[in-house]
């Protein structure tokens, strides 16, 4: 077991190109120098640690694999795969032309990405300073893949912390799927803090959909960044089930002219959850447009948190830009929280926000029973079609069943249990 | 044959808004009967009344095939074979027809087969092949809405229906297809009470008996020659032959003036 201290960091650094050392140790710096996060920051509003990651430790090891599930089990069809077990890679499959491995080793030949700084947060510096491995994939340009690559990143070892980190590009007109699972045993009580970047080259196509699914303890801090090309297309999906804390802050930035970016997804959360989403999207060139369409739900005492903003830098003319958060808040005891934000300095934009929060409509309740269906019935029929608009949107065709069966096994168990 | 719907001193209320004054109604099963009045004399809230819907506070009795229905859920009540096709429904994004019409049919424990073989023989009465996958009322036009309801009618196939105002708004064809659906389910199982304003469709289907409402009354009723006398005189001319003079008394109290848009009654 390592701590998060400067010895752990030099055994790390014992490995790794002098560059990505001095980079680490600045990382270092600033872990040493910032405080835990406390809901008084205004981004970290809603969010009760309840652990300090001082006192945890990195695993030494990777512990034994997790089974397959559903969301992997649906994407039979792969182009590639990396299982990462513990902050350790452990397995790496690859049938295309891209390049698909360890991050460590990617090193070696050009530096890891540099999207995410270590300022960000206590968490961004620790896992600047403290990734012991990570995975990279490049996909190569001009070049389409179109099996999806899928990532599967567990931690399966109580009271510990990994820093995976996730390093992707799509070069010049390439085109790629990437599914990125985070995921860990119920009962375990670890700490994932993945760093996720994605950089999407001129006039290249890649989704990368994460699906949030750690168990009832596990807690994820993810920090995704990326970065969007000239006439690139990005598409981010979000699939949130899992964790008692799940925390996704995605900043993207449309740099060149006639990027785009959408981010789609779902989530949904039971018993003491707290599903955070942080987003930012970065407007800076011209023609560039965004949207975000997130829907979630949350029953028995759980919370959500959607903080979204659309920030257009002035020179971005001919930007749209949208951004909807719809939540279904199920049970009393539940809460959601959604603030659409938009910061403008720029003129001829399009610029839409919508946001809500609430219980299941009656009028539509009422229609599906004067049907015929029970109450029960048509709660779980409403439940099933709010999220049904953003499955439709989701990157890959594949998780749409496992998404749907998901939410759907959620709230018919809290019907049955009577907690909604 | 028994009575499909059986409506006796029928009253009912929003919070303080009387809306329906004493209806008392009879549908016997093999009948179809015309419901007609003018615009917010109530007769789609008397719809909403007897199916349930949970705005309404509602006095009186209602059976449908000898079963009192007031004191249930509206879902109970569906079940029990009451069914309207609303006038203007409610869009249910993310839920298509099809998948509404077969969680309707397993509720009631109909097999998945027989719940599909009706969908396809509806859906091919009323062209409704487009829709079934569709979301509910979501982006649809008015006609297709009516078709929608009218279709839904046609595989619940209730005891009771209630067609409310299904005939608005549809072209000339439908018009003539939901006539000859009417006529066929006015069989030995079921019951129509069909709200219309326009005697067209009586033409196509005729009723057995015709109803009209004003003020949250049935103020008359008669043969299908009533739904004559209204196409030639109008309610004006109802209201003189039958001497409705005060229409503030038998129009809905109002607490204030934005409760009321069309106004049944000269003031
Ligand atoms: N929820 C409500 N709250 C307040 N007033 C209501 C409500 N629903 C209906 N009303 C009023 O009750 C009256 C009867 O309305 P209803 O919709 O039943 O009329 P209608 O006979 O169906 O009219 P139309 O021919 O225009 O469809 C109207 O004055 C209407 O404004
Ligand atoms: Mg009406």
């Amino acid at each position: 077991m390592l701590s998060l201290n400067s010895d752990t960091l030099e055994r790390l650094n014992a490995a790794v190109p002098a560059s990505v050392a001095s980079r680490r140790r600045e990382a270092l710096r600033e872990y040493g120098r910032l405080d835990m996060p406390s809901p008084k920051e205004e981004n970290w509003k809603y969010v009760t640690l309840g652990f300090d990651l001082d006192a945890m430790t990195i695993p030494a090891a990777p512990g034994d694999t997790l089974p397959e599930g559903d969301f992997l089990s649906a994407l039979s069809h792969r182009a590639g795969s990396a299982v990462m077990v513990d902050g350790r890679l452990t397995g790496i499959e690859n049938h295309s032309e891209a390049w698909l491995g360890s991050a460590a080793e990617a090193w070696g030949a050009y530096p890891p990405s540099d999207l995410l700084t270590p300022d960000t947060d206590k968490f961004a510096a620790a896992a600047l300073a403290f990734s012991s491995d990570g995975i990279s994939l490049r996909i190569p340009r001009n070049r389409a893949v179109e099996a999806p690559f899928v990532i599967d990143v567990q931690s399966t070892l109580p009271d510990t912390v990994t820093f995976p980190s996730l390093d992707i590009r799509a070069e010049e007109n390439s085109e790629a799927t990437v599914v990125v699972l985070l995921r860990s045993p119920d009962e375990v009580a670890s700490v994932m803090v993945p760093n996720l970047q994605t950089t999407v080259g001129s006039g290249a196509r890649l989704s990368v959909t994460t699906v949030g699914i750690m168990g009832n303890e596990g807690v994820t801090i993810m920090h995704h960044r990326s970065r969007i090309g000239r006439d690139a297309t990005f598409r981010a999906g979000e699939i949130g089930l899992g964790g008692r804390l799940a925390r996704i802050d995605l900043r993207t930035t449309l740099e060149g002219a006639g990027g785009s970016v959408e981010v789609v997804g779902l989530y949904f959360g039971e018993m003491e959850q707290v599903l955070d989403y942080r987003l930012v999207v970065n407007h800076v060139g011209r023609s560039t447009s965004s949207d975000v369409f997130l829907k979630g739900a949350v029953e028995d005492q759980a919370q959500s948190v959607f903080t979204g903003l659309l920030r257009i830098e002035e020179g971005a003319v001919g930007t749209s830009a949208f951004e909807t958060n719809r939540n279904l808040v199920l049970s009393d005891g539940a809460k959601a929280n959604s603030v659409p934000n938009l910061e403008i300095l720029c003129n001829d934009i399009i610029c839409g926000h919508g946001s809500s929060v609430g219980p299941l409509e009656t009028e539509p309740m009422y229609y599906l029973m004067s049907r015929g269906l029970s109450r029960q019935r048509a709660e779980r029929v409403l439940v099933r079609g709010f999220f049904e608009e953003a499955i439709g949107r989701l990157p890959v065709d594949d998780l749409d069943e496992p998404a749907r069966q998901a939410v759907n096994r959620r709230f018919a168990e809290a019907q049955e249990g009577g907690r909604v | 044959m028994g009575v499909a719907l059986k409506v006796r001193g029928l009253q009912a209320s929003v919070g303080s808004v009387k809306i329906l004054n004493g209806i008392d109604l009879d549908v016997p099963f093999g009948e179809m009967h015309a419901l007609m009045g003018p615009n917010g004399s109530g007769k789609s809230t008397l719809c909403h009344v007897l199916c349930g819907h949970p705005d309404f506070t509602a006095e009186g009795e209602a059976w449908v095939d000898g079963r009192e229905v007031l004191g249930l859920e509206a879902d109970e009540r569906a079940r029990l074979g009451l069914v309207q096709a609303f006038q203007s429904p409610v869009a249910v994004p993310g839920v298509d027809l099809a998948e509404l019409m077969r969680e309707a049919a397993e509720e009631r424990g109909i097999d998945p087969e027989e719940a599909d073989r009706r969908i396809a023989e509806a859906s091919r009465r009323f062209d409704m092949a487009p829709f079934l996958e569709r979301s509910i009322n979501d982006d649809l036009s008015g006609g297709e809405k009516k078709r929608s309801e009218i279709f839904q009618i046609s595989v619940l196939s209730p005891k009771a229906a209630l067609l409310d105002e299904t005939d608005s708004g549809l072209d000339i064809d439908m018009v003539r297809k939901v006539a000859s659906a009417v006529e066929e389910m006015r069989g030995p199982g079921m019951g129509v009470l069909m709200i219309t304003h326009h005697s067209r469709i009586l033409s196509y289907v005729e009723p057995d008996r015709v109803h009209v409402m004003m003020g949250g009354r049935i103020v008359t009723s008669g043969g299908p020659g009533l739904a004559q006398e209204l196409e030639r005189d109008g309610y004006e001319g109802l209201r003189k032959r039958l001497g409705i003079k005060t229409p503030s008394a038998a129009a809905p109290a109002r607490p204030s003036s934005d409760f009321f848009t069309d106004l049944p009654f000269e003031v």
